[in-house]
């Protein structure tokens, strides 16, 4: 098949294949590749000695990491008092961060599981560094809870196992508990998800393996994988399975996260919009940080046939659909608030805008709602630096939502003599950045020493297509070229 | 390089033709009927004002045919902006009930001119007299809840909505002429924009037209509630018109076992997406359990109607939803055609939900009958809407350029 | 393309072959081999291949798994577990009251149970598939191939196992022989030896002895018993910044974290609407009297002393006498007859207690004056000493409840008073408990309850019986 597509002249592997004639589908990896060449590719992420580059970003965030853990150990022995949190902020940065970082970790599993469900092929280049994402994110999620409790050493607690110290149960009508269990099954399943997707991969690694050492390593993690025919059926459909099963947990998790805020009667907390404005927000969020991560990791491991301008293009789009939905969201807010004539909403959102966190509010709007609107242009969504930058403000902008909600309604609620002004202080930023210490340096580990792309599911792509077309060929009655296949 | 296809078998079946004005006379006394039974049983309950009943029965059987049009636009616009091939086939139905969709805005009139006569406050209380409006909430949002304004809006819902499906409609059909690929790509340029309107639209029509007949009361996913309820809905009347069809002995080999499996999915999809926009909007108004949200709920959990609604989370949820989770099922037509008929009627049952418990009084009998008889002709008008609408009309795009995709696609999985 | 020959051996004895495999270079060509060993009736058959290859499993008369069975089976399991433990966890074994919500199975139950459901089936389907495929599984025939590496990155390959019940090893390799194959091995038995290295097996057992040891420690720390301090890996808040009733402080002048109470003050909860609750008579009558008996009494109240500022608050200051009174009997005074206490168990126990705290000791335990003291003091043969007076004697038994409680407050003779011992109430409980004793020793079977008489019948027959 003829493909649609144009190189750029500066690198010759950027090809332009984001556009297709209706009826030709262009290539989803460039570069007429074969199964070998696409083993080749991946695998030399993990077998070439890392560049530089790697060594001077492993060093700068895991040395952040260190310092965010030597800051939990200081929070632990010196109590939370050294956040900013303080009345009528009790629910502060800890919060926002939690939310921020479950938010990014949406993107992974949806991917694999959404876009599996509704037959988006595009999705192999991508899910298995979105997946890693998902669950690099989610623990740093579950840390800002973890350690909010107070008496973090206790926060075994929050499970309920019959206890001789307690002698009671966990109160399971609180969503603060729902957000355990949703979080904890979304962390496990999504890890279930990620590694068994990697088995057949890491078999092509212990397969590739030069020492003895490695080839033991990687046969263990692996499970002894042959790729036999009868392992494959119940594999396709134990992941099929998987994905139908992690498609509804993904909007279960920010749902119930939402539900947090929700449930209550503080005013711009209770509206019922929150459980699928939350699930937009962490799509939007979790595809932002998708393109921040990999349009480097396309370049630096020389990616760009696989992980191409259109998956580049296709993710942008899904932001700025995204990004929309989350306005549509902001918008059906604040008319409700008015339609609604309840002075209490009607003030929180008036206050949002225009009350002393009005600079919060407005880099919210100009991040979320305005920036992604650069996506309708064609020339945003497949530049690589411009999308890094935009995807870049919309998780400030995703952070600042976060912020919005939760502090502005509880620094003016229904009681004017104890309304406030929070100001964090310098452990709240510090331990915010040191949390993405932890995110990169286990990112840059995956990188290093687990396939970065799904190889099996490129090459079985590879090969349904070739048979679509093919049969779509037979159709029409011959005549159809092909490109790579080989019969 | 075009497909070899029976021109017959894209045709409407001859015959059909002829149903028509049946239909339409079918439809129109079954709503008299239905109507009369209303305002009979209404009048003789002694409760509420039987003009109550007539109108809020009517808007529900409305809702009921206009939802089917409202999925099938969201479809055709989200094929597009998604490059969708395997839907090509069976996109051209779509687009018929798509096309529905100025006759629908015709329907609504009789609820415009409502608002401009002495009973104009029977279904939407904001419109009564300042003087004999209560609720200070409701007399605060006269600003915005105006007959004059709700006209305007109301229009205004309806011509973005018509314009983009007779847009749509008319590229699709010029398609079929000329088989041009700059028609594909013109479609799928603006279905991005286009959906957006599509969502503002929706959003603020259903708060309109729905929400505010309990003026006071709010919920901001309302409109998405109603969204799910229709796509659902619309999958289903797909899955009813694509097999009455193929009985008939047309869409040979256009529509396969696939199309349907695909369908069937995002039957059970939207049977899982409706339950759980409606179980958010529950459980916060409940856990919150604020009086002024409550009461919507309470209304609906109180004078009869309780066994009503608890009856929905069986009919509208757990049994299709167990019905439709195997592959099996998906794929069987006997078994698919069964649930897409249940899901018509729980929609049904969905719209009434919405609606009728605001007539003060509770459930009685005699008027629900009415109104069933109601949303009966309502069925009929829409299935004699669909035959006018597709005389002459190719029942499948046979020049879309995605067509052979359509054709031969499988659902390895799943 | 060889036919691959066994070089080595195992123990003495050629090593084993399973069957023989062919390489392919592409999915077509493997399916079309496939296809054709299938048609040829060979059913212990099996592919490997880098990707799933679709139409694989009719080629090769692969039956659909049951997998999705097993996991809706687990899934309908958690949903039930998680609906049940909502329900008995805070529904039935520990009720909170959580805004007035109802108890048990609500809409709140539905996210923890959904959850539930997910964590079961995510889990199951993983196990289930590991489990169906006989993973892990790190020794395979198919390994001792070294071409094989490439089945998981672009080889296809085809293999047909000996165990067929129609494999013939020559006419197998005459048919896969056939096909566009691009090598053709015989898998023969892995020659390695089973057992793992050495190096290995120390190391996994150092890992397992070394996980051993935290749970030992714990297992000795929960069954033994230590007399050092506790060790603290967490403070909790054991140590706190705050002083302890008998602890010392540099704070206040008399260095006693304990301070007494402010002079002129009365403490929350401490002052009984009565006057006559702390004096045992009633204050405003006793004033009315015009005999010298009431100003006598009063005259005996007028010299509080120090210790004696009871605890039962400054106003009511009540000093022990420590001139003996006259008979009280032939006071005429407003006694109080009633006890201000309800009498029931509680206050029974009470007063059994405090009257064998403080009173036994010289009264004895049945309030016969012959109490442990009187005891010794009678075996030392001390001429001076004043044997404490019984209370069956009828001039103490007539006193109203009002003066045992004035004498155990203030005392009588050689007796001290006991205010500062034991609050008012306490001392009326004594009262109670005197007043019980006095009564029994004077009972007869009337006074027994018509259904407590089995009981105590019981006790007086002789035990052998009893035991019958």
């Amino acid at each position: 098949m003829a493909t649609i597509a144009s190189a750029s002249a500066l690198n010759p592997r950027e090809i332009d294949n984001t556009d297709d004639i209706p009826g030709r589908r262009a290539q989803l990896i460039t570069g007429n590749q074969t199964y070998s060449s696409v083993t080749e590719m991946v695998c030399r992420v993990a077998e070439d000695p890392q560049p530089m580059l790697w060594y001077v970003l492993f060093g700068f965030s895991s040395i952040t990491a260190v310092m965010f853990l030597s800051l939990i150990g200081y929070l632990i022995l010196t109590g939370v008092g050294i956040w900013g949190n303080m009345n009528p902020v009790f629910w502060a940065w800890p919060i926002v961060n939690f939310v921020f970082w479950v938010g990014i970790g949406h993107a992974g599993t949806l991917i694999s599981a959404i876009l599996f469900l509704f037959r988006q092929n595009w999705r192999t280049s991508i899910n298995r560094a979105a997946e890693a994402m998902t669950i690099f994110a989610v623990i740093c999620a579950a840390i800002y809870p973890g350690i909010h409790v107070g008496r973090a050493w206790l926060a075994f607690w929050l499970i309920p196992y019959p206890s001789l110290n307690l002698w009671m149960w966990p109160q399971f009508r609180s969503p603060l508990l729902w957000d355990v269990f949703a979080v904890g099954t979304y962390a496990s399943t999504s890890l279930v998800f990620w590694y068994m997707g990697m088995i057949p991969d890491l078999a092509t690694y212990r397969d590739r393996s030069k020492t003895p050492v490695k080839r033991m390593i990687y046969g263990l993690l692996c499970l002894g994988w042959t790729g036999s025919s009868r392992h494959w059926l119940r594999y396709e459909k134990a992941y099929t399975l998987l994905a139908a099963l992690a498609a509804p947990l993904v909007l279960s998790v920010h749902t119930v996260v939402s539900f947090d805020f929700a449930v209550s009667q503080v005013a711009g907390w209770h509206t019922t919009i929150f459980p699928p404005y939350f699930v937009a927000g962490a799509i939007f969020s979790g595809f932002a940080m998708v393109v921040t991560l990999l349009v480097p990791v396309r370049k630096i491991y020389k990616l760009e046939n696989l992980i191409t301008l259109r998956h580049l293009d296709n993710m942008n789009k899904i932001i700025l659909a995204t990004g929309s939905l989350v306005g549509l969201a902001y918008g059906t807010e604040f008319f409700i608030a008015w339609y609604s004539k309840n002075p209490y909403e009607g003030f929180t959102f008036m206050n949002r805008a225009f009350g002393p966190y009005w600079w919060a509010y407005w880099i919210m709007v100009s991040c979320n709602v305005i920036s992604p609107q650069l996506f309708w242009f064609k020339k945003f969504r497949t530049t690589p630096w411009i999308m890094v930058i935009i995807s870049i403000f919309v998780n400030i902008g995703m952070w600042f939502e976060r912020f919005v909600i939760t502090v502005t309604s509880l620094s003016r609620d229904y009681l004017p003599s104890s309304w406030g002004y929070f100001r964090p202080t310098i452990f709240d930023g510090l331990m915010f950045f040191g949390s993405f210490g932890v995110f990169m340096s286990l990112f840059l580990l995956f990188c290093r020493y687990l396939p970065t792309i799904a190889m099996s599911e490129v090459k079985g792509v590879m090969s349904s297509s070739e048979h679509a077309e093919h049969l779509q060929a037979e159709l029409l009655g011959g005549g159809h070229s092909h490109g790579h296949g080989h019969h | 390089m075009s497909l070899k296809y029976d021109k017959e078998t894209i045709e409407l079946p001859s015959n059909w033709k002829q149903y028509a004005p049946l239909l339409i006379c079918a439809g129109l006394i079954c709503l008299v009927v239905g109507a009369g039974l209303s305002f009979m049983g209404g009048r003789s309950d002694g409760g509420a004002s039987p003009m109550k009943y007539l109108v809020h029965s009517y808007l529900a059987n409305f809702m009921f045919l206009f939802t089917f049009s409202l999925g099938a636009l969201f479809f055709v616009l989200i094929q597009f902006l998604t490059r969708a091939g395997w839907s090509s086939s069976i996109r051209r139905i779509a687009e018929i009930i798509m096309a529905i969709l100025p006759w629908s805005a015709v329907l609504f009139l009789p609820l415009v001119v409502l608002l401009y006569t002495p009973e104009g406050s029977a279904l939407y209380e904001w419109n009564a007299p300042a003087e004999e409006i209560h609720n200070s909430i409701i007399r605060d949002k006269t600003g915005y809840l105006e007959k004059g304004f709700f006209t305007v809006r109301t229009f205004l819902y309806f011509g973005l909505l018509t314009g983009m499906a007779l847009w749509y409609f008319s590229k699709s059909r010029q398609q079929d002429e000329t088989g041009d690929v700059e028609l594909s790509l013109a479609r799928q340029k603006w279905a991005g924009p286009l959906i957006m309107i599509f969502s503002l639209t929706v959003t603020f029509a259903i708060f309109d037209w729905v929400m505010s007949i309990d003026a006071d009361w709010y919920s901001t996913i309302f409109a998405v509630y109603v969204f799910a309820a229709s796509m659902m809905a619309f999958f289903a009347m797909m899955v009813v018109i694509n097999m009455t069809l193929q009985k008939a002995g047309k869409l040979k080999d256009l529509v396969t076992v696939e199309h349907y499996h695909d369908m069937g999915k995002f039957m059970f999809g939207f049977v899982m997406f409706w339950s759980y926009i409606a179980f958010s909007q529950l459980v916060l108004i409940w856990y919150a359990n604020i009086p002024e949200e409550t009461n919507w709920f309470r209304m609906r959990l109180e004078g009869g109607w309780a066994y009503y609604s608890y009856s929905l989370i069986f009919l509208h949820f757990a049994i299709p939803f167990l019905g439709l989770m195997s592959r099996h099922v998906r794929r069987n037509r006997t078994a698919l055609y069964f649930w897409a008929c249940w899901l018509l009627v729980v929609h049904w049952m969905d719209m009434t939900f919405l609606i009728m418990p605001n007539v003060p009084g509770g459930f009685s009998v005699i008027p629900m009958l009415g109104h069933l008889l109601g949303g009966a002709g309502m069925l009929f008008v829409f299935a004699a809407l669909f035959i006018v609408r597709s005389s002459g009309v190719p029942l499948v795009a046979m020049r879309d350029p995605r067509l052979p995709e359509a054709l031969t696609y499988t659902n390895p999985l799943l | 393309m060889s036919d691959h020959k066994p070089k080595k051996t195992i123990g003495n004895r050629p090593p084993r072959a399973f069957g023989w495999m062919a390489e392919y270079s592409n999915e077509h060509k493997l399916l079309e081999a496939a296809r054709k060993v299938r048609d040829s009736g060979y059913t212990d058959t099996d592919a490997f291949t880098p990707f799933p290859v679709h139409g694989i499993d009719e080629a090769l008369g692969i039956k659909p798994t049951k997998l999705p069975f097993i996991v809706l089976c687990c899934g309908l399991t958690g949903l039930s577990l998680a609906l049940l433990m909502q329900w008995w966890m805070n529904g039935v074994d520990y009720m909170y009251i959580i805004s007035g919500k109802p108890m048990g199975i609500t809409p709140a139950s539905i996210p923890v149970a959904f959850e539930m459901t997910i964590l079961f089936s995510a889990f199951s389907t993983f196990l289930g598939m590991i489990a169906l495929n006989q993973l892990p599984k790190f020794s395979n025939p198919v390994f001792t191939n070294p071409r094989f590496d490439r089945a998981t990155d672009d080889k296809f390959f085809l293999y047909v196992s000996a165990k067929d019940k129609y494999y013939n090893r020559d006419s197998v390799r005459e048919l896969l022989g056939g096909t566009q194959h691009d090598s053709l091995d015989e898998v023969i038995e892995d020659s390695t030896p089973d057992a793992l290295p050495r190096p290995i097996w120390l190391t996994a057992l150092l890992v397992v002895l070394a996980g051993l040891i935290p749970a030992m420690i714990i297992l000795n720390m929960r069954n033994g018993f230590s007399t050092a301090p506790r060790f603290h890996v967490f403070f909790d808040m054991d140590f706190q910044p705050k002083k302890k009733a008998q602890q010392t402080t540099t704070i206040f002048a008399d260095g006693r974290t304990m301070r007494p109470q402010v002079e002129g003050t009365v403490a929350r909860g401490q002052l009984d609407e009565q006057d006559s609750f702390y004096l045992g008579y009633d204050p405003n009558k006793l004033s009315a009297l015009e005999n010298t008996d009431g100003v006598r009494l009063v005259a005996t109240q007028a010299d509080p002393k120090p210790q004696d500022t009871a605890k039962d608050g400054g106003t009511k200051v009540i000093p022990a006498a420590n001139t003996p009174a006259a008979p009280a009997a032939a006071l005429n005074l407003p006694w109080l007859t009633t006890l201000p206490i309800e009498a029931n168990d509680e206050n029974m126990k009470l007063g059994e207690t405090k009257f064998q705290t403080y009173c036994s000791a010289c009264h004895g335990y049945s309030g016969y004056g012959d109490g442990l003291v009187h005891k010794r003091a009678e075996a030392l043969g001390q001429g001076f000493w004043i044997p404490p007076t019984s209370m069956h004697i009828d001039r103490v038994a007539s006193q109203p409840v009002g003066q045992i409680f004035h004498t155990i407050t203030k005392g009588q003779g050689k007796m001290p008073g006991y205010a500062a011992s034991m609050n008012a109430k306490e001392r009326w409980a004594v009262v109670l408990y005197v007043k019980a004793l006095q009564r029994s020793r004077n009972a007869s079977d009337k006074d027994i309850p018509e259904d407590k008489k089995p009981s105590i019948e019981d006790l007086t027959q002789p035990k052998t019986e009893a035991k019958k």
